[in-house]
């Protein structure tokens, strides 16, 4: 038997599935992942229903989802931008805990009356994470060192860090925990209503700061372009150097606000691992949503959806937590591989009876 | 049908967003012929010979060859069916061998897996389906393709080393190489779309004779190309296209190069321009003792003045790979020097960035319009507008105008008449036909009223209406005061532009001579280093063996 497997670009994305796609990946995941629960004798309808049905209609489940939205979105972007830019971010993560802690670190140790402090710590974690951001643009742009190694390491370096500071330095007086002590009321982000707090009002305010930036002004013209070839915006004055930092610094800014935000906002304190690796799912959100800074914030709320939702059948179902996230992740699996089957069409051939095979029948595009 | 032909394509229909770019075409070729395919940019000949290919699928119309009728849903088919393109951009994999990219994507199992021959493997093993399938897609054997394609290349007189990294070939061989991709391949059926673009005619010449002895084994040619006088050499007969219509098959014998104009433009062109005297202004460029290394680290500029001024067209001939491109991208601020230096306006702009060349005034036309000239994957906008953006009518400050970018594209559009660009916002570059790619190129260059341009081979594919057209816009930017820099590997429009004429060889300016005075022969001899072969080979130890371009 001779099985030719041929994948086609296609020519045009017919209009119907691109909007088909998302629908149909993730039915089908939840469709797999319906197996895994009834291996372990859960109803699967009830379990999603739990998860995407009743967690967004309650309020406690809609103030969750929220919540997780804003870290994530945020770190979403960090991605988003130099994505657009033709460069892979991968260390949103590092950008996200380096920002908690440096914001943390303001928060626990400047007095100062709420309406500074809070501005103050947001504007510090900015800087952190834009800080630890730019070195892997400049890498980049100066010696052509792949930013998604560099960035991806960085990550660890943070997560080290963090560890290092809230056992060390940083650890609160309150016993042997690996955390600091709880923030003032001053050093806490208000809320705004059912424990949401401002942090959401941030978030959007940047998300609606990147659309306009990139669909109304000269930079996000520059960076388009140099997104699509570096070599042609050169020629025309355009400035890799600068764009690259620019991309990476305020992405990493941005993750830098969505983790401060998550302390202070949301946990009161700065713990090790206080948040289940946003900044990497920053990445399928960012992949997403590459279209606009709209589509990412419709990602992140989908995410923040399953998150929050993971948690209550966790909570409610007592399905365990490494089979939410196999559920997650299949979802997340299957949208990416729903996005690649959009643009490329699959033929199987099944020749029976081979004849001995002549050169030309070999696979593969010239 | 009585006695079809080798090649039948019957009504076929290829619709794009808004652009019918084939319209119920007919097209046949004979076995043995080499068959012309004529058209104005943009009349559809890439997109029929895309359909031919399977890169494209027809929307109506059926596809016949040797009376067999194909389906072919990608390039593997087209091959299986004996079908070989060569495209006008290479596909080549500059690092590896001239085997590795002739069998790329042929994937020719190793040895141990091959059913002929020696191998360890119990015959049991080897032809089992399933093995085999594995072996074809996960390993590579190389050794039987170097023989063959040694022995293809041989039979045809084809000067190419089998082993030779493909950057080490010139741009002649380098096609040579695709054309044997496609006969390692058993084509029967050759297609090459304007092939001769980017050869030299002494190299175009040396790719008619290896066409006519393909012909002579019985291969079909299908061949694309703007230059009607390739058309009247080596055609037989040639079909021809007009705003994706068939307008008529002849027998090249027996119509004239003005006959072929008219049936592609439907007007008579004019093959010559007038050029006015003009007053001589201030330099705009002046280079003093250029060195500068090609993309490689060899040097390939060693010592150019040259002083441009206001108003002038200053023509540098030479055989391409001799420093043209180096000298073309020093010039535009692209390429760093490791010596000398430029002066642009007055302004001293050595070691300066692309954008102070930009903001001095000074534009730029590449050779390779794909790599420098545009981003193809954004619209025909963002390409108009790619120098532009930063002036002050689009904004003030930080804000774009992306309505005024659109009216502007929308007028660079309308008056260098690119066609097929159905919304300037939606219609990306890389969906223009190359001609048209080319004009809007220029239209941006030209539109911004540079003081300096730097065209690297503007009209290259560009059809003969609009080559009349460009030419006539140098011209009237020329009197405008604009300081041109013109390289182009036709003689002609070097002698017919120019109000100074420069020979490049090896990195040096070894001759110079005014249209007026020009004697082609001389010129041609220079290119070649010809008349100074003694002096040239005593000044540089390296000669510059496979100094050809080495990119693809
Ligand atoms: N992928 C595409 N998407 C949209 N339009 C396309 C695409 N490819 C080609 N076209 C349009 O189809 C028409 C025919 O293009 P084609 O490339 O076949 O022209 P051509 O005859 O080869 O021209 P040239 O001599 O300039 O190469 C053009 O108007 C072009 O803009
Ligand atoms: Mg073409």
């Amino acid at each position: 038997m001779n099985v030719e497997i041929d994948l086609t670009a296609r020519e045009r994305v017919p209009r119907w599935l691109s909007y088909a796609t998302p629908v149909l990946t993730v039915l089908a995941a939840l469709a797999v992942s319906a197996v895994v629960l009834l291996v372990i004798d859960v109803n699967p309808i009830e379990a999603y229903r739990l998860m995407l049905i009743e967690t967004p209609t309650s309020e406690i489940g809609m103030a969750d989802t929220l919540i997780t939205t804003v870290p994530l979105v945020l770190a979403g972007l960090a991605v988003y931008l130099p994505l657009k830019a033709g460069l892979f971010n991968i260390g949103a993560e590092g950008q996200l805990v380096i920002g908690a802690l440096a914001g943390s670190w303001v928060g626990l140790n400047v007095s100062l009356p709420g309406v500074a402090l809070v501005p103050l710590m947001l504007l510090t974690a900015g800087i952190a994470g834009g800080a630890l951001a730019a070195i892997p643009a400049w890498l980049r742009a100066k010696y052509d060192v792949n930013e998604i190694i560099t960035s991806l390491l960085l990550s660890f370096v943070a997560l080290q860090i963090l560890s290092y500071m809230v056992r060390g330095p940083m650890r609160g007086s309150s016993g042997n925990f690996p955390q600091t002590d709880r923030f003032s009321a001053a050093a806490t982000i208000p809320e705004l209503f059912m424990r949401v707090h401002l942090g959401l009002a941030i978030a959007l305010l940047i998300v609606v700061f990147t659309y306009l930036l990139m669909t109304r002004t000269r930079l996000g013209f520059e960076i388009t372009f140099i997104g699509s070839n570096d070599e042609a915006a050169e020629q025309a004055g355009m400035s890799r150097y600068k764009v690259y930092l620019l991309v990476f610094i305020l992405g990493g800014a941005f993750a830098g606000i969505g983790g401060i935000s998550e302390i202070s906002g949301v946990q009161g304190r700065l713990r090790a691992g206080f948040e289940p690796g946003y900044g990497f799912t920053a990445i399928p959100i960012a992949l997403l949503g590459r279209n606009s800074a709209i589509k990412v914030l419709l990602a992140s709320l989908f995410f923040a959806l399953l998150f929050t939702g993971g948690t209550n059948m966790e909570i409610f179902l007592g399905i365990p937590a490494a089979l939410v996230e196999v559920i997650q992740a299949l979802i997340i699996l299957f949208l990416i591989t729903g996005e690649f089957f959009k643009r490329y069409r699959i033929d199987f051939t099944v020749e029976r009876d081979p004849t001995p095979t002549p050169s030309e029948t070999a696979g593969g595009d010239a | 049908m009585p006695e079809s032909a080798f090649l039948e394509m019957q009504n076929i229909l290829k619709e794009f967003p808004g652009v019918v770019a084939n319209d119920h075409v007919d097209l046949q070729v004979e076995r043995g012929e080499i068959h012309g395919l004529l058209g104005e940019n943009g009349a559809g000949k890439s997109t029929l010979m895309k359909i031919l290919y399977g890169l494209y699928s027809q929307d109506e119309g059926d596809i016949y060859l040797d009376g067999r009728r194909l389906e072919l849903d990608s390039p593997q088919d087209a091959i299986d069916a004996g079908i070989g393109m060569v495209h006008q951009h290479f596909q080549l994999i500059p690092r590896l061998s001239v085997a590795q990219n002739v069998v790329l994507g042929e994937r020719e199992p190793a040895t141990l897996f091959r059913s002929d021959g020696e191998s360890r493997l119990p015959e049991a093993v080897r032809s089992n389906g399933v093995v085999q399938a594995l072996a074809r897609r996960f390993s590579l054997g190389l050794d039987v393709p170097t023989q063959r394609i040694d022995d293809l290349a041989d039979q045809y007189g084809f000067d190419i080393d089998a082993t030779a990294k493909i950057w080490e070939l010139d741009v002649g061989q380098q096609q040579r190489v695709e054309i044997l991709k496609a006969l390692y391949r058993d084509a029967d059926l050759l297609i090459l779309d304007e092939p001769t673009a980017v050869l030299t005619p002494a190299e175009a010449e040396r790719l008619f004779d290896s066409l006519e002895r393909l012909t002579e084994e019985g291969l079909a040619i299908i061949f694309i190309t703007h230059k009607l006088n390739e058309v009247q050499s080596v055609v037989d007969r040639v079909t021809i296209l007009r705003e994706g219509k068939n307008v008529g098959t002849a027998t090249v014998s027996e119509v004239t190069q003005a006959d072929l104009a008219e049936m592609m433009v439907g007007r008579e062109v004019l093959f010559n321009v007038e050029k006015d005297g003009v007053e001589l202004g201030e330099p705009v460029l002046q280079l003093q003792n250029i060195h500068a290394d090609n993309d490689r680290g060899i040097e390939s500029l060693s010592g150019i003045d040259l002083t441009v001024r206001a108003g002038e067209v200053v023509g540098i001939a030479g055989v391409s790979g001799n420093g043209q491109k180096e000298l073309a991208e020093v010039a535009a601020g692209l390429r760093r020097l490791t010596d000398g230096s430029i002066t642009v306006g007055g302004t001293d702009l050595t070691g300066a960035k692309p954008k102070r060349f930009v903001n001095n005034d000074v534009s730029f036309v590449p050779e390779d319009r794909l790599r420098y000239g545009c981003a193809e994957d954004l619209s025909v906008m963002h390409n108009a507008a790619m120098k532009e953006f930063t002036d002050e009518r689009f904004g003030s400050q930080m804000g774009l105008d992306y309505r005024e970018l659109a009216a502007y594209a929308e007028e660079l559009v309308e008056e260098f008449d690119v066609r097929g660009v159905r919304d300037v916002t939606e219609t990306n570059a890389g969906d223009l036909s190359g001609g048209n790619l080319q004009k809007l190129i220029l239209a941006r260059e030209l539109a911004r009223d540079p003081d300096l341009l730097v065209a690297n081979q503007p009209t290259r594919g560009v059809d003969v209406g609009a080559i009349e057209f460009i030419r006539e816009t140098l011209l009237e930017q020329r009197t405008d005061g604009t300081g041109i820099v013109l390289l182009s590997e036709d003689l002609d429009e070097i002698t017919d532009l120019s109000d100074r004429i420069l020979v490049i060889y090896e990195g040096e300016f070894v001759y110079e001579t005014t249209p007026e005075a020009a004697d082609r022969d001389r010129i041609g001899l220079e290119m070649t280093g010809g008349a100074s072969t003694d002096a040239a080979t005593a000044e540089s130890p390296q000669p510059i063996a496979t100094g050809q371009d080495g990119e693809p």
